[in-house]
């Protein structure tokens, strides 16, 4: 019965929309309710920002863009029948969110429909590795969390590192990468440790590590766990030279309020900061503290945003909304963003992905400073020890 | 049986309402379903599934009266093996290539009857709550494993790989999809039917209504329970080959956790145990209620479970379908 | 082993011991209700979760130390405990064994999900100064709110057993586990004692919630892992064994650190659920001592 009536809704919509001259309709799923709520929210604000900033420009092919928003209710299988949905509305393109286990039957989904999906949050790398020619990404993969964290412990001569990961598809997606990396850096890693979730007496790891005594901590794990890891590492008195988290929940800004004095001189990977110096930055950030009433964005939110407009940016170059089209334009696009510059690549094994590097930054005086890459004016590293 | 039999009977008992005309009326509207919403068909396929896991997990539940919190357990194991041995770079190199999925579904099916066989024989020695307990720790045990294995794809899971086309139907259209769920609830509704007439059946009914009673009659409790449980494994494995397919990608997170297990086994007991269409009943009704109230519970859609399964334990012991029995009998009595 | 090692050993044996003895305080609420009752009560670490969110919600509202939530929240458990069993559990009659599972079930569904359409999915945490305090006991490092958890623990168990043992409520107790019928005939109304003792499990599952909170953080399904541990320390000590689920508890801990430490933390919480798997097939009355057969 809810179909038929969300049908017919839809088939009123489009009729209402096609005597305005039309707007192009842009497919979106995201979690708005459940677990990745949080996130979502970050989404939408990102979402509005994004078409509001197409449409005052003029829109797309001289039409307006409107999103058709899909709630995953943060459910595997609420999504799939979300992107069905999507499907039968006859979008051109389906901006896909944040969970990798939703995101993945999602977007193997809507390859088989031949619908591209443009996968703008979720970083696990086996979605983009070996991927498939209707998935394109453009934020950055597990690996480049990584990546970024190594290159600073490389740059400082570390010469060992221990690493404690979430059980969860992500955690082991930085993890392994963290792995290849130190092998090819000549970075030992003497401890790699994974833990399941609700398990927060994290004790007797950290004292194993506290006994190889190794320069660099990576931690990769959520927001919950985040917190009661740095708790726990300065009870234990594990001292390495740094502490680095691999995004998640390290790079929110509950992490420094709730781990307190525990969070001090903890670097974190993060996939954007206001800090960036690309054009519009500064502006992007006003814009979503706006939409979300005054809250700081969090990374999500920038990315939501660079969705929209890649997406827009495809369906003008393809000059239509016809799927193939739109899915050849994504392959040649370039364009440069507030988020940064977003182009779909083939490297490393990786197909349809945008190399995109991380930015890290540090807890200093209770509160994140940037301090890698040299593109955000860095400020100098602190260390432990 | 009469009506002044007490309702808190200490088993739910046999009921006669559930006839063949019943289980041909619900697969009749079923197959209308595609025609009427062919636009939502990954609703219907993922419901279907889950009835037809329902229906699997009553086998054990309903019909041994045993109780399986662990479930999710083997809808892992037909999942995992299907797929494993689909996978190219995956699939055991004694094979000498990828195994056709309709095969992998049947060696998942023989793997989930030989963990049940081991299990069973292992635990059925214990009664009542020790079985439920031990069906948790040996799902959860499953998890662990396949979080922290190489082999099975760790907590990234695993894709599934292109199959090759099964009668000369494509495994991915949704139509296909929809088409051997409903042959997959079909099987689960005619083995109970077989098994309600059967001698199987009969001592299932025995051992439930009264263990030592039955083995008085030269009933062996344990075998019946045992094979019982080979049964359900066997039918919940094919279920988990189906939804791996559905799926197409799935991570030992959304497959393999205790609220799986949970759901498969309160469909069926809000459906009601006792009958024999009662756990398809219970998909299909929490199924709807969960879409229809998606927005109106969020995230907290297990809420109406909750509510469904206090209210079917206090008030109506044999389920849904048992209260409209009950109704039933009760006018029969009174004309 | 030198001095390192050996410090090492004792640091992770203390530290098993102290999560050992919150695992205790869980199992022992669920303990008690089984002993009494014969009820398996699947909503245990919902009511944890009770506890947690109490000490949550006092701490935003009103700035109230975590430890006085205790004051709040041990009432509540207990009235929730008592009112659940008056209204569900004692009417199951004769389908009690199986009813009061899926009841149980039923009601830890409830609780989570109400939890979450309240406070949302978000872990939260409170962030009191001394959440990582220490301090040192020749080289081993003893967390202050983990030391503070099992004196806590300490304290009601020996509360329980002076109630148990040293009052007349406790006699009417120990009576109505024993024999049911019997108690009744001697004038001990059951149904009354059984309220009180499910009021009591619940109530040490909030208090537990309590004690945690300092330490970790609330979601709104924070109670499936415990609902677990409880199991598994319930059956290792031999359910219905009080004494036991004490031991079973610090005996999980110290299993799970020591494992954790020198094998591999990845299989954890397989550490316990293989110790309990082998319990149950091996030993179903239990690691300690002899329980009377009663399932």
């Amino acid at each position: 019965m809810r179909t038929v009536t969300l049908f017919t809704l839809s088939l009123a919509l489009l009729g209402a929309a096609q005597a305005q001259g039309g707007t192009i309709k842009i497919g979106a799923i995201t979690s708005v309710t459940g677990r990745f709520a949080e996130f979502g929210k970050m989404q939408l604000a990102g979402f509005k920002v994004g078409v509001e900033e197409v449409n005052r420009r003029g829109g797309v092919l001289g039409r307006k863009i409107e999103l058709v928003i899909e709630d995953n209710a943060s459910d595997v299988n609420k999504g799939l029948a979300a992107a069905e949905r999507l499907v039968n509305a006859g979008v051109p393109l389906v901006l896909n969110e944040y969970s990798s286990s939703l995101v993945k039957a999602q977007a193997q989904y809507l390859a088989r429909q031949k619908v591209p999906a443009l996968v703008f949050s979720s970083s696990g790398d086996d979605i983009t590795k070996p991927g498939n020619d209707y998935v394109f990404r453009l934020n950055q993969p597990a690996t480049e969390y990584a990546r970024v964290i190594l290159n600073i412990f490389r740059d400082h001569k570390f010469k060992t590192m221990a690493v404690i990961a979430g059980t969860g598809a992500f955690e082991k997606s930085v993890a392994d990468a963290a792995q290849d990396l130190a092998k090819s850096y000549g970075i030992q890693i003497v401890e790699d440790q994974r833990y399941d979730k609700g398990l927060t007496d994290f004790r007797p790891v950290l004292n194993r590590i506290k006994a190889k005594n190794p320069d660099g901590i990576l931690m990769v794990s959520y927001a919950e766990d985040s917190v009661a890891l740095m708790r726990q590492a300065r009870e234990v008195g594990v001292k390495p030279r740094l502490f680095a988290g691999g995004a998640a929940g390290f790079a929110l800004p509950e992490f420094v309020k709730d781990a307190g004095s525990a969070a001090e001189n903890v670097v974190t990977a993060t996939a954007w900061i206001p800090q960036l110096r690309y054009a519009g930055t500064q502006k992007l950030n006003v814009e979503l503290k706006k939409a979300l009433g005054g809250q700081d964005p969090s990374y999500h939110a920038a990315q939501a945003y660079a969705g929209v407009l890649a997406a827009a940016e495809a369906i003008r170059r393809a000059g239509g909304t016809d799927r193939e089209k739109v899915k050849a334009a994504l392959n040649s696009l370039t364009m440069q963003t507030a988020f940064g510059p977003v182009q779909f690549k083939d490297y490393e094994g990786f197909r349809n992905q945008n190399p995109l590097a991380m930015v890290a930054q540090q807890v200093q005086g209770g509160a994140f400073v940037p301090v890698y890459p040299k593109t955000v004016v860095p400020r100098t590293l602190k260390f432990e020890r | 049986m009469t009506t002044t039999a007490p309702l808190s009977a200490a088993r739910p008992r046999a009921l006669t309402f559930g006839n063949v005309w019943l289980s041909l009326a619900l697969l009749a509207v079923m197959l209308l379903y595609p025609f009427v919403f062919g636009k939502a068909l990954n609703f219907g396929v993922s419901t279907l599934i889950f009835a037809g896991l329902a229906m699997s997990w009553n086998v054990l539940g309903g019909w041994a009266g045993q109780l399986s919190l662990g479930h999710a357990a083997f809808v892992g194991v037909g999942a995992y093996t299907m797929t494993l041995l689909a996978t190219p770079e995956r699939v055991p190199a004694f094979l000498g290539g990828p195994v056709a999925p309709w095969w992998g579904a049947l060696i998942g099916m023989g793997l989930a009857v030989l963990l049940a066989a081991v299990w069973g024989a292992l635990t059925f020695r214990l009664r009542g709550s020790y079985f439920t307990l031990s069906t948790i720790a040996v799902a959860l045990v499953l998890r662990l494993v396949a979080i922290n294995s190489e082999w099975t794809g760790g907590s990234e899971g695993l894709f599934m790989p292109e199959l090759p086309t099964f009668l000369g139907l494509d495994l991915f259209d949704r139509r296909v999809e929809y088409g051997l769920a409903l042959a997959f609830v079909a099987l689960t509704l005619l083995v109970t039917h077989l098994l309600r007439r059967s001698r199987l059946g009969y001592a299932l009914q025995a051992v439930r209504e009264d263990e030592d009673g039955a083995r008085a009659l030269g009933i062996d409790p344990a075998r019946m329970k045992l094979v019982a449980f080979m049964l359900s494994a066997a039918l919940t494995a094919l279920g988990g080959s189906l939804y791996a397919i559905y799926l197409q990608a799935f991570e030992p997170h959304t497959l393999l956790e205790l609220p799986v297990s949970v759901q498969i086994a309160l469909m069926a007991i809000i459906g009601g145990r006792a009958s024999i269409q009662g756990p398809v009943i219970g998909a299909l009704l929490l199924a709807t209620f969960g879409e229809v109230f998606r927005t109106v519970f969020a995230s907290a859609n297990l809420l109406i479970y909750g509510v469904l399964i206090l209210a079917v334990t206090l008030f109506a012991p044999d389920g849904i379908l048992g209260l409209f029995q009950r109704g039933g009998r009760k006018l029969g009595t009174a004309r | 082993m030198d001095q390192a090692g050996l410090t090492a050993l004792i640091q992770t044996l203390a530290q098993g011991l102290l999560t050992g003895g919150l695992y205790a305080l869980i199992g022992t609420g669920l303990s008690l209700i089984f002993g009494v009752m014969r009820v398996i009560n699947f909503a245990h670490g919902d009511f944890l979760a009770i506890g947690m969110f109490i000490t949550l919600a006092l701490f935003r509202t009103f700035d109230l130390d975590p430890y006085l939530s205790l004051l709040v929240a041990a009432p509540v458990g207990f009235a929730l405990g008592f009112v659940i069993q008056r209204l569900v559990l004692a009417r199951l009659g004769d389908r009690l064994s199986e009813g009061s599972m899926l009841a149980t079930l039923g009601i830890g569904l409830i609780i989570s999900n109400t939890l979450l359409l309240t406070f949302g999915a978000q872990p939260q945490n409170i962030n009191v100064p001394y959440a990582t305090n220490t301090f040192q006991l020749g080289g081993v490092q003893v967390s202050i709110p983990l030391l503070i958890a099992g004196l806590g623990t300490a304290l009601a168990i020996a509360g329980l057993n002076l109630l148990l043992y040293r009052t007349e409520l406790g006699r009417a107790i120990r009576a109505t586990a024993q024999n049911p019928l019997g108690a009744e005939l001697q004038g001990v109304k059951t149904a009354h004692i059984q309220a009180i003792v499910f009021g009591l499990g619940v109530a040490f599952a909030a208090v537990a919630g309590v004690l945690l909170m300092p330490l970790l953080y609330a979601f709104p399904t924070v109670g499936e892992n415990y609902t677990t541990k409880a199991f598994i320390v319930t059956v290792l000590g031999g359910l219905g064994n009080l004494p036991g689920a004490v031991a079973g508890g610090l005996v999980l801990g110290v299993v799970e650190s020591l494992g954790a430490y020198y094998i591999s933390n990845n299989y954890r919480d397989a550490y316990g659920l293989v110790a309990f798997l082998l319990v149950l097939l091996l030993r179903p009355e239990g690691l300690f001592g002899r329980t009377v057969k009663r399932v």
